[in-house]
């Protein structure tokens, strides 16, 4: 996964749930050295008795925010659709840079 | 399964060459007999001292449902690194009361150093108890205390294993072998309903996704819990992520498991707890019990005083004439 691009990450999840999987995995994705590269990674934890459902939004450098539902997409979804923006990222900074 | 295991043969072969010294005169005897035990009627068959004839070597027979007691029959094989794994985790969730579950994301191994390094302190900080439970000598908990990474799936089994598969009603059946890794055990959590809510497998099992560490606790002991969460709720440690916990074989959210740090002086403070209260609820009782007749008891007493007046200035009246 990309993770050049992502500046913040916010995650609400209710760990006693299995949709919640895929967000947690999302989290465990990240690389070892994020936080020191300036990304910031917000977790909180819902009680065991909360339904609500799982919330992960994604901010890339260039501002957009993406709000991806885990239950839905799974994590080899979330992961798409991260890379997706992130590719295009790439793309236009290495049009830059070259 | 079959039963077809190899056992020890130098035991069988030295037992063999003893009785054929012992007895010289049997060399005569024939010399194709197998081993055989004496007991027909068992299934299972161990290596117990048989009468058995004294034999030629070469001709040295197992019966063919031969059971070495040192290695039953199990329904993996025994010599894999999974399988360990899950005795190692069977015996893990049989011994551990309180176990907290995190999940780490990631963390380098100077991380883990670190983070194992200052569990360490804080646990060392925490007082030793004054005296065990039930008034015995006390134990130092603190270097029992690990944290370990667990192998979810191999975790998973452990889990159902003891949960689902109950060991003395296994070793009533006629054949069935009753340590985790055998058949029975197998087929008890084949069956096992391990989608009911009801069950602690149920409730513990979503938790076990992804890298997951258990910090495990020989004994209940708040003291300690407490010294470790405050440990994980500092900021450096944002990679570690409390999940949730085992206490007593019930799920707990990290609510619940701050809440279970928070009681002061463990379980025998919560009984102490329980009798004051009790004790004090008693005393209530009584006071309220004793209020009603007393308040009766001076309603009539009153009642009687005041009738007592109301008599004797009669009496008085009447006698004050005849004086």
């Amino acid at each position: 996964m990309i993770t050049r691009f992502i500046t913040e990450v916010n995650t609400k999840f209710n760990p006693f749930s299995t949709a919640a999987r895929s967000t947690r995995l999302f989290l465990s994705s990240l690389p070892a050295n994020a936080r020191n590269q300036g990304m910031k990674i917000d977790t909180k934890l819902l009680p065991r008795t909360s339904a609500d459902p799982a919330m992960l939004q994604v901010k890339f450098k260039d501002g957009k925010e993406m709000n991806l539902d885990g239950a839905k997409l799974g994590i080899k979804g979330i992961i798409e659709e991260v890379d997706r923006h992130s590719r295009f990222l790439q793309k236009q900074a290495d049009l830059n840079d070259g | 399964m079959s039963a077809r295991l190899n056992c020890s043969s130098a035991r069988c072969v030295g037992r063999a060459i003893k009785t054929q010294t012992a007895s010289p005169l049997s060399r005569a005897a024939p010399a194709a007999v197998t081993l055989s035990q004496t007991s027909i009627s068992s299934t299972r068959h161990y290596a117990v001292a048989s009468q058995a004839l004294p034999t030629a070597l070469g001709k040295l027979q197992l019966p063919q449902d031969y059971v070495s007691p040192t290695k039953p029959p199990t329904a993996r094989r025994p010599e894999t690194r999974k399988s360990q794994m899950i005795r190692a985790y069977t015996a893990l969730l049989r011994s551990t009361p309180l176990m907290l579950l995190f999940q780490h994301n990631n963390l380098t191994a100077v991380e883990w150093a670190a983070v194992r390094r200052e569990l360490r302190r804080a646990l060392r900080e925490v007082p030793a108890p004054i005296a065990g439970p039930d008034g015995s000598a006390p134990v130092d908990i603190t270097e029992s205390i690990h944290f370990q990474v667990l192998r979810t799936r191999m975790f998973d089994v452990a889990f159902k294993v003891v949960e689902f598969f109950d060991a003395e009603e296994a070793a009533k059946l006629s054949n069935g072998y009753t340590h985790d890794l055998s058949q029975t055990a197998y087929e008890a959590i084949q069956a096992a309903d391990t989608t009911n809510p009801n069950t602690a497998y149920a409730q513990i099992s979503p938790l076990l996704e992804g890298p997951v560490a258990a910090l495990t606790f020989p004994t209940v002991s708040p003291a300690h819990l407490a010294a470790a969460l405050k440990l994980a709720a500092q900021s450096g440690l944002q990679k570690l992520l409390l999940v949730g916990g085992r206490v007593e074989g019930k799920a707990f959210d990290y609510q619940g498991v701050r809440w279970v740090g928070g009681i002061e002086g463990g379980l025998d403070g919560l009984r102490s707890q329980l009798v004051y209260m009790l004790q004090s609820a008693g005393l209530g009782i009584t006071t309220a019990l004793e209020g009603h007749s007393k308040g009766l008891w001076l309603a009539l007493e009153s009642r009687r005083s005041q009738l007592d007046e109301e008599q004797n200035p009669k009496k008085e009246e009447g006698e004050a004439p005849s004086s």
